[in-house]
């Protein structure tokens, strides 16, 4: 049964992570939080309902349309919300906070719109498929999504770390004038870190379909909180921080909906968001700067 | 007379521009000293919850109960904004949304108290009590010529309205004052303002529970007049309209947040058909705002132009060139 539950726990914290991921990389590069993020990912997943149920194509599919997708999202949000506030004169430090608050309701709605309220079943040909291993029983879309997670968060640490792609965008996160001093085009740095953004957070609709079974226009709003909370416990702008948040906020919220009140499962990730800013703003992973917090 | 101009329809979207005017300032005035509070939303329902549980299960007079709905959500708002004052900007944005949504959460799964997401409804009246007592003295609307119902939303409308002038007086004056000073200055610089020998604590707290209270009393005022409120009253989208109130209309501006309010209810009355798209249409507005007018529609520039065309057409009337004394 515990067994059962950490792996419940695990599946799930490795889509948060992947959530996380998108926005650490957005804060660390531009300092900003993107508020639209978990909107892009609940239209990742309802591409992914399209393609699988609608059209009855298979998954490999949905997963290229849905990165497709995110990350024409991701540059229109660069272009549109964030581009014309950068280096504006007069322009309060908030001011990309509410724009793509404004993104994300205008998303949401428009989804709303177009899919209606309710829940979108995800169907998939392998559902059902699972194994019992001793008295424990694992299904293969739990393993597909944590390989998928895992290997993700591989390849963006590697390609962060080595290739000069990724050297440019951590220069550009450590600081833009001098990385822009030194070459590197930091307007397309810019763009590429928003449209990876995305398409992790498409990818993560996707997973999020396959795991739930279920997809709704409001699902991206809570989401996007969790992930705000899960940068905030893990360190704002730190990739290492977010994965090992997102496993923990996932484990936490499976423990509190098997041995407690299921109710209050949406409420940890905010009680968590308020104790971490108040006791170390700088996350736990966090370096303690006297930037933190402020 | 007076009753065939009195719509009760009218008379209700009044009070809730009125409502959501006060709202409109709560925001304003944590903005005022620089912060971004994403709470105001959760302080209202505090304020709502609190007026209508005293109101139902204890009997107490509305006006007891809005006062100490006010009072509770302020409170909170010391307790929140006293650690808060660690955090800034985006930080303290998150940090109040988060507030928000706890609050939420703990009125959906509370139910032997707040009755869950059914909500609570038989909210005692706010207008629907005073006319009681009005009849009791032996007043009669017909006297006026109104109907039971036109009374009762007029007088709504018409405490509300009192209300509204005496807040909005209360903070022009606190604006022009040392308190509005204070608050200015840290907003522009707070390290500055410290070294001034202003007292961050003390003016950052006090700005953010004066929001907290006013969100709290507008909470407890919608409730009164609504007679039912539920937690999704109280949700994520309050948050977001009341936030909009004051960066449409302007956040430098105590008018700014009145204009913002009295537009953004207005707008999806009068425009019916838009009203389905009213959410989509918000966050257009708040995207173009910032990319083209960050400040809102209402500024100092704008309000000094407008003082300038009014002065110098009442010198005009008068046959007196303003230039003649210059």
């Amino acid at each position: 049964m515990l067994l059962e539950q950490i792996i419940n726990g695990i599946t799930l914290g490795s889509i948060y992570a992947i959530v996380a991921l998108g926005f650490t990389l957005v804060f660390g590069v531009l300092g900003i939080i993107n508020m639209a993020h978990g909107e892009i990912f609940m239209i990742g997943a309802f591409i992914g309902v399209l393609i699988t149920s609608v059209l009855g194509l298979p998954l490999w599919i949905a997963f290229i349309a849905a990165i497709g997708v995110t990350v024409i999202l991701g540059y229109m949000l660069e272009r549109i919300a964030l581009r014309p506030l950068r280096g504006k004169q007069g322009v309060s430090h908030l001011a990309p906070l509410i724009s793509t608050i404004g993104v994300s309701i205008l998303l949401e709605n428009l989804s709303h719109h177009i899919f209606g309220a309710g829940n979108h079943p995800f169907r998939h040909s392998f559902a059902q498929i699972q194994f019992q291993v001793g008295s424990i029983t694992i299904y293969l879309v739990q393993i597909l999504i944590f390989v998928i997670s895992i290997t993700l968060m591989v390849v963006l640490s590697y390609w962060l770390s080595k290739t000069k792609a990724g050297k440019a965008l951590r220069a550009t996160a450590e600081n833009l004038e001098t990385a822009s001093l030194l070459g590197v085009n930091t307007k397309r740095t810019i763009t590429t870190t928003v449209i990876l953004a995305s398409a992790l957070g498409g990818i993560a609709g996707i997973l999020v379909g396959m795991a739930f079974n279920s997809v709704n226009p409001q699902m991206g709003l809570s989401m996007g909180l969790k992930g705000l909370a899960i940068i905030i416990l893990g360190g704002m702008g730190n990739v290492k921080g977010a994965m090992a948040g997102g496993l923990l906020l996932g484990l936490a919220e499976t423990m509190i909906v098997a041995y407690g009140d299921s109710g209050y499962r949406d409420a940890i990730a905010f009680i968590t968001i308020i104790f971490i800013l108040l006791l170390r703003p700088q996350g736990i992973f966090g370096k303690n700067t006297a930037e933190a917090g402020r | 007379m007076l009753g065939d101009i009195i719509n009760p329809y009218h008379l209700q979207i009044i009070s809730f521009i009125l409502i959501n005017i006060i709202l409109g300032i709560s925001i304003y005035i944590t903005l005022s000293s620089g912060q971004l509070s994403l709470g105001n939303a959760g302080f209202m329902g505090i304020g709502a919850y609190t007026s209508a549980l005293l109101t139902i299960n204890f009997d107490l007079p509305i006006f007891l109960g809005i006062i100490l709905g006010a009072v509770v959500a302020g409170v909170f708002g010391i307790l929140i904004g006293i650690p808060a004052l660690r955090l800034s900007g985006v930080y303290l944005a998150i940090a109040t949304l988060g507030f928000g949504e706890v609050i939420r959460v703990i009125f959906v799964n509370w139910e032997s108290i707040t009755q869950g997401s059914i909500g609570l409804s038989g909210i005692p009246h706010l207008g629907r009590e005073l006319f009681k007592t009005f009849k009791l003295t032996g007043f009669d609307p017909d006297m006026l010529g109104l109907k039971n119902n036109q009374f009762i939303y007029l007088l709504v409308v018409l405490i509300l309205l009192l209300v509204n002038i005496l807040l909005v007086w209360f903070f022009i004056r606190q604006n022009k004052s040392r308190v509005g000073r204070a608050f200015a200055a840290i907003k522009m610089d707070e390290k500055a303002a410290e070294s001034m020998g202003i007292n961050i604590t003390y003016y950052k707290v006090l700005s953010f529970t004066q929001g907290a209270i006013l969100a709290g009393f507008a909470g407890a005022l919608y409730a009164h007049v609504m007679a039912y409120i539920s937690p999704a009253d109280f949700a994520y989208h309050r948050a977001i309209d009341i936030l909009i109130f004051s960066i449409f209309g302007g956040s430098e501006l105590i008018w700014g947040a009145i204009f913002g309010a009295t537009f953004m209810t207005i707008l999806p009355e009068a425009l019916r058909f838009i009203s389905d798209y009213r959410y989509m249409i918000y966050g257009v507005i708040l995207i173009a705002m910032m990319a083209f007018r960050p400040q809102g529609i209402i500024d100092v520039s704008l309000l000094k132009w407008f003082k300038k065309k009014l002065k110098l057409k009442r010198g005009g009337s008068l046959g007196i060139g303003t230039k003649k004394y210059n």
